[in-house]
């Protein structure tokens, strides 16, 4: 009935049964609002956490099933600062009513690390799985390219430092 | 028709009149909202104006559209909801234009119900066309005053002082907005005549309106820090989760028997609603500690329910009883009638006729409903997202035994509206559960509860006709609409009546007196009573023109094709700017014409008339939006591959052309069109629902499919240049991809598809026959 | 299939009658002092103990290692797993070594009794005297835990041990290991592994009608225990060959990019078993299979290439798929699991590479789907959601169906009967 794992950083203990969708846990016993409910189903995505650094709907995934893994919301995602997504995000005037774009950039972040400079057909298969109903596509892909270019610019200058 | 849509537009602006404050929307009296520094609406009952209170806080607020802080800060009140369309920074651009205020000095602040505001409404596309001339004379009257009092502070006349960037200036020297409301004791108030001859600047002085900028309300959607109504909580709630009866209408619960639920940890109990207002009859609502709780509790309870009526409903009834109701001629609304008809029909040389259907949609806004309902110093409380305030609270007095007055909506994001969140009947169910547990309930709709207490859009049945002479030249056209009346239902006093004397909902008929030039003309609407008896049906993004210019646009494409002519040419001899279609200031200034030019410039933007790859084509559609009074003249030109094989049609290129007038805040504009342009091809392609044993058949996104990132088309967006009236940009795109599309199918394969959505399996069928 | 099943039982009952089928009891010891066997001893019994993954079988509650009472469902009834603590009353704590190697060898317990071939003892017959001593020392230097067995629920007459001589007769070999001495050392240190203690044959591998491994079909693959273990000789199904890398992989992190990951009960071989073995022994173990895979001269590069086509295939197949199952696939499934062909991630499991896909039995695919993977099993710190309550049984089936087309096999039958059973709890 208790299940301890690492959100955002701290350790936390969620003193909720076991089968409890682990987005309820977050939300309503760890009062972190961010990650949201879309369907139930795991077929919106607006619920996407990192479990270990990875994309994973919250809403079917019980609360046992994660113990002692390190779970990130969109609240912890940048660390201190923004992450390059949040930034393209903003920068391509991505969200709409934005209840889904937690779970978009969270997802993102997934694609990224998977297809660092995704091409079109990537972004559709990974990405097909995050109902926008605001269909703000168009931006979305923009801004994930927008920070898949920030992030292959930031990785080059440190190539450059390392090879200086 | 313009005289409804006045009636109505007025109507909706109008409201408060009849709450005896003397204060309207659009003639704002100046005062404080008398809450201080925070402007929380912590006071209870009426905020009179009181500019001396206001000024004895340090406070200058000139109007109840915005204050200016002591240290600079203009708030902003923004009585619109943030659903997605950035409404807060467009309308607070427009304010801070004429202010001549610096952006960054600009905070918005979203208000909370109370009838100063007027009617509390955020539909129809109106925001911004409503309320641009409101806010522009509130910011000038501002800048008026703040040049008077800074003219004193630096010594010299007005006339000799100009503003900009937060401060007001002459020769050399210039004193801040917050100096001066510093130096204080500003109190100035308007009255509504001087108001109304407020002078504002030209378009050519305009500094933050038509400029980009980056819009308020994203960041906090980025970073999770945005508060959505679901995200809503107070001490001490408990969470309730609804048991739908079989019917929207007319079921009664005969027995609960929750037995197995009391071994789920949390599980406190089920409740049976009984609503004075009629609007949940036959709802329980099953009350837990957690949402967790409640879902797991909500499985294990039977309820036993005597259904309504509706039980056995399908689409096909709806159908078939619209198709009933047209071929009824002495039935419906005349909304036009124009010309001998008959006579024009009668001596027609050639006659077509069609008809079209358009199936159930869900709104399937991401965020599930969901309220907050408690009870806090004899006040109650609804905290939820919601598009109409103004139309809920009445019902929620009578469903709670308390007067409007003693009901305060509290305002959060919501997650998507169109047009969902306009029928606050969700509310309801957790207020009156509140009242019964007295204490508050957090009510959390499961997305399949979302689903099967949807207000949909109505399935519809419509019936064109053109009568064509010798040479092929419209001389006369009919237009039988019918389909479920959201209007009829939920708000029965904006209902115009028709030229017959019988009412119509305007929604419903929406987009159907166009500005072609047809000679004689019908257009009647019928309520489809089956249909409002199953469903309660809903306002749902560009509501009836969601439907009639689906059948308008395509039945002008296959008009063009019995005519001979080019489906742009035909359209464009059609649009001409003369009679009724000649167009009137401010708001439709240039008339039909401004429809053919958009035609004209999605005709060169779309390579219209070159070669395309077998089985692939464009088709086209226009549309001047919902209302002749606030035209939002719009072309679209679809680009389809047909796949013969299997029927599936790709949608591989839009290219939209708007005019909207003055576009306060392009990207924002922008935004509006593309996701409007994509619901409309979602629904055209891949959404739909039938009724099915009285309610949806799909509840959830295993079944039901809205556009997804894979099916997105290129995009080409354009907006006419242009300083005209600015109208509404949220629904008109909706309305042209579905026909478009069906017209490029057409054009690529040679079928006529005139039901959405549309099915590959049709487009096969329609292939093999 | 009973009748004739029952009608074999008499034949060796009779049989069993005209022989010996008594064996002696061996004496009890007192349980072994603290410090009676050598700390190397215990420390390679542990490793052993994971290469037999006998915790797997004797550890119902991870509380309690060893304790036994894990239930085994067979067409007979269901059996129990013995408490292999030495608790003296309810354990092994007064069973010697000598009772403890006839146990394993011979299948038969201290008191003399025949027990069942659910314990491997076919398997472990070929184990060394020293590694059984060994791992004699670990587990009798466990924490004694007192947990009594439940009774075995048998249906008559497999209820009669008795009849396991008969059994035994027909079906065991008591016999050690044989090195072949054409293959190289690592192969027959992997062979002696796979063979011996890890009894991998006794899931791999389908049995006949008396639950015996069947002759001459050894890592054809078989539903055991409510997972299909997948055919791990020339008749895989997947369409990458197994290269002796990617076993490697799979065995040493629970998963591969060219097959997929550990799910289930290999999940607990992996993650419980095999983690306590040393590199070699699992280098060994890939030396073993990878020939057993028919799949000679497999590299790496060529297995790439293959997956590369595999997968683009499997694509270019989907997209001509249209309806509800790929609708399913493409928003539950394609997040996760999309792949770019010529580099298949790990960290996103290839379905069309993989035998929950390929294979001829729905199970494993069907099983991960409604129960999704928790963070001990699979790969590390991968978790995959629980579609139990998200998909209804159309979706699954059509899911399914979807999954089949896709890498161009016949629709699996009788699915929904099969997301019925695998449903209940």
């Amino acid at each position: 009935m208790a299940t301890k794992i690492t959100l955002n950083g701290e350790s936390v203990t969620l003193e909720v049964a076991d089968d409890t969708p682990l987005l309820w846990a977050i939300r309503d016993h760890a009062g972190l609002t961010g990650t949201k409910f879309g369907c139930g189903i795991g077929m919106c995505g607006a619920c996407t956490v990192h479990i270990n650094g990875r994309a994973t709907r919250s809403c079917i995934t019980p609360v046992s099933d994660v113990a002692g893994t390190s779970v990130t919301t969109i609240e912890g995602l940048g660390g201190e600062g923004a992450h390059p997504l949040q930034d393209a995000w903003v920068k391509a005037q991505a969200p709409q009513c934005g209840y889904c774009q937690s779970g978009q950039i969270m997802q993102a972040a997934t694609l990224l690390q998977d297809f660092p400079n995704p091409t079109d057909e990537q972004i559709n298969e990974v990405m097909s799985g995050n109902l926008c109903r605001c269909m703000a596509y168009v931006r979305i892909r923009e801004a994930i390219h927008l920070a898949s270019d920030a992030m292959g610019a930031t990785a080059s200058d440190a190539e450059e430092k390392a090879d200086a | 028709m313009r005289k409804f849509v006045e009636s109505l537009y007025n109507a909706a602006t109008n409201g408060s009149r009849n709450e005896g404050t003397g204060i309207t929307r659009r003639g704002f009296l100046i005062g404080s909202a008398g809450a201080g520094f925070t402007m929380a609406f912590t006071m209870s009952g009426l905020s009179l104006a009181n500019p001396a209170e206001a000024a004895e806080k340090g406070l200058f607020e000139p109007t109840i559209w915005f204050r200016i802080e002591p240290d600079g800060k203009i708030v902003v009140n923004i009585v619109e909801a943030e659903m997605g369309q950035h409404v807060g920074t467009a309308l607070a651009r427009i304010v801070a234009d004429e202010l001549e205020a610096d952006w960054d000095d600009v905070v918005l602040y979203y208000v909370d119900s109370d009838p100063k505001w007027g009617t509390m409404v955020t539909g129809g596309s109106w925001s911004v066309w409503q309320n641009f001339d409101t806010l522009s004379r509130a910011g000038a009257a501002g800048r008026q005053v703040l040049i008077e009092e800074g003219a004193k502070l630096l010594g010299v006349s007005p006339d000799q002082c100009r503003a900009r960037d937060s401060q007001v200036l002459a020769g050399g020297r210039s004193v801040t907005y917050a100096q001066i409301v510093q130096a204080g004791n500003i109190s100035r108030s308007f009255t509504d005549d001087e108001l109304k001859k407020m002078p504002i600047k030209p378009p050519s002085e305009r500094r933050l309106i038509g400029k980009d900028t980056l819009a308020r309300d994203i960041p906090g959607k980025t970073n999770g820090e945005a508060i959505y109504g679901i995200d809503a909580s107070v001490e001490g709630m408990v969470y309730g989760r609804p048991l739908i009866p079989p019917t929207r209408y007319g079921s009664t619960v005969d027995s609960v028997d929750d037995s197995q639920a009391k071994d789920v940890p949390g599980y406190q109990q089920t409740l049976v609603l009984d609503d004075p207002s009629g609007t949940v009859p036959g709802w329980a609502v099953v009350i837990a500690d957690s949402v967790t709780a409640a879902n797991k509790a909500a499985q294990k309870v039977k309820v036993n329910w005597t259904a309504g009526k509706t039980a056995k409903v399908t689409e096909k009834d709806i159908l078939e009883e619209g198709r009933k109701l047209i071929a009824d001629d002495s039935i419906g609304s005349l909304v036009v009638d124009d010309g001998d008809l008959k006579g024009t029909f009668d001596s027609a040389d050639s006659v077509l006729e069609q008809e079209y259907i358009t199936h159930s949609v869900l709104h399937f806004q991401m965020e599930p409903l969901n309220a907050l309902a408690f009870k806090k110093d004899g006040r109650w409380e609804i905290h939820t997202g919601n598009q109409w305030q103004t139309l809920i609270l009445p019902t929620l007095a009578k469903a709670l035994g308390v007067k409007q007055e003693h009901i305060i909506m509290r305002t959060y994001l919501l997650g998507g509206g169109f047009g969902r969140r306009l029928n606050g009947d969700y509310a309801v169910p957790a207020a009156l559960a509140s009242k019964m547990l007295d204490k508050p309930v957090k009510l959390v709709f499961s997305r399949e509860d979302d689903t099967r207490f949807d207000s949909i859009r109505s399935p519809s049945v419509q019936k064109l006709r053109m009568a064509f002479d010798a040479d092929k030249r419209v001389i006369g056209m009919e237009h039988h609409a019918t389909a479920g009346w959201p209007t009829q239902v939920m708000a029965p006093g904006f209902m115009p009546k028709g030229t017959n004397g019988e009412p119509f909902d305007p929604f419903s008929i929406q987009g159907a007196d166009h500005w072609y030039s047809v000679g004689a003309q019908r257009l009647r609407a019928i309520s489809n009573g089956l249909a409002n008896d199953t469903f309660r049906p809903g306002w749902l993004r560009s509501v009836g023109s969601g439907w009639v210019n689906w059948a308008l646009e395509s039945f002008m494409d296959e008009a063009a094709h019995q005519a001979g002519q080019d489906p742009i040419d035909f359209r464009l001899g059609l649009l001409k700017a003369e009679g009724k279609n000649a167009g009137s200031a401010p708001n439709s200034v240039g008339g039909a014409s401004r429809q053919a030019n958009v035609l004209k410039r999605v005709r060169e933007l779309s390579q219209w008339g070159q070669d395309m790859p077998a089985d692939t084509a464009l088709g086209v559609a226009t549309s001047y939006g919902q209302e002749r009074n606030m035209p939002t003249w719009t072309a679209c030109v679809a680009k389809v591959h047909v796949d013969r094989d299997s029927g599936k049609v790709t949608l591989q290129h839009l290219t939209l052309v708007t005019d909207a007038g003055t576009v306060v805040h392009p990207d924002g504009a922008r935004a509006q069109v593309e996701g409007a342009a994509l619901w409309g091809a979602s629904m055209a392609l891949h959404e739909g629902t039938e009724i099915d044993n009285g309610e949806v058949k799909d509840h959830n996104l295993n079944s039901y499919q809205p556009m997804r990132m894979r099916d997105v088309p290129a995009m080409t967006v354009e907006f006419v240049d242009s300083t005209e009236t600015s109208v509404g940009l949220g629904e008109p795109a909706t309305t042209v991809v579905g026909p478009a599309i069906a017209n490029a199918i057409f054009a690529a394969v040679g079928v006529r598809m005139r039901t959405i959505p549309i099915r590959r399996e049709a487009v096969l069928e329609a292939l093999k026959a | 299939m009973i009748k004739r099943v029952i009608l074999g039982a008499v034949v060796i009952l009779v049989v069993a009658a005209f022989i010996i089928v008594w064996n002696p009891s061996i004496s009890r010891i007192d349980p072994p002092a603290a410090g009676a066997f050598k700390q190397a001893d215990i420390d390679h019994g542990k490793v052993l103990a994971g290469l037999g993954n006998c915790g797997t079988c004797h550890t119902a509650n991870d509380q309690k290692p060893f304790a036994g009472g894990v239930s085994f469902p067979t067409p007979f009834g269901t059996l129990y797993s013995a408490n292999i603590t030495p608790d003296p009353d309810t354990g092994i704590g007064h069973w010697s070594e000598e009772a403890f190697v006839r146990a394993l060898r011979e299948g038969v317990d201290r008191e003399g009794e025949h027990l069942f071939p659910a314990f491997p003892y076919t398997h472990f017959t070929k184990v060394t005297d020293e590694d059984l001593h060994d791992l004699y020392a670990y587990l009798m230097t466990r924490d004694p835990v007192s947990q009594e067995k439940p009774a075995n629920q048998l249906e008559f007459p497999f209820s009669l041990r008795p009849l396991q001589a008969g059994w035994k007769l027909l079906f065991f070999d008591d016999q050690r290991f044989e090195p072949n001495a054409d293959k190289s050392d690592a192969w027959n240190r992997g062979a002696y592994i796979a063979e011996g203690l890890g009894h991998c044959t006794a899931c791999h591998s389908p049995r006949n009608d008396f639950g015996a491994e069947q002759a001459g079909a050894a890592y054809d693959g078989a539903l055991v225990d409510g997972w299909y273990a997948p055919a791990l000789n020339a008749s895989h199904s997947t369409p990458v060959a197994w290269t002796e890398e990617e076993l490697y992989q799979y065995l040493r992190n629970g998963g591969s990019a060219l097959h997929g990951v550990a799910a289930g009960s290999m999940a607990e071989v992996v993650h419980q078993g095999l983690a306590k073995a040393p590199d070699s022994d699992i280098h060994a173990l890939a030396t073993y299979f990878h020939d057993l895979s028919g799949a000679d001269g497999t590299d790496a590069a060529e297995a790439r290439k293959t997956a590369a086509t595999a997968i683009r295939d499997a694509k270019a197949a989907g997209q001509r798929q249209m309806g509800h199952g790929e609708e399913i696939y493409a928003a539950a499934c394609a997040s996760c699991h999309a792949n770019d062909p010529d580099s298949p991630n790990l960290l996103r499991p290839e379905l069309s590479l993989n035998s929950a896909v390929t294979a001829p039995d729905p199970t494993n695919l069907l099983r991960v789907t409604l129960e999704g993977i928790d963070s001990p099993s699979g790969l590390d710190g991968v978790v995959m959601p629980a579609f139990h309550d998200a998909l209804s049984d159309e979706d699954l089936v059509a899911l399914a169906d979807f999954l089949r087309k896709k890498v161009d096999r016949p629709a699996w039958k009788n699915l929904q009967a099969r997301i019925g059973e695998l449903r209940q709890p």
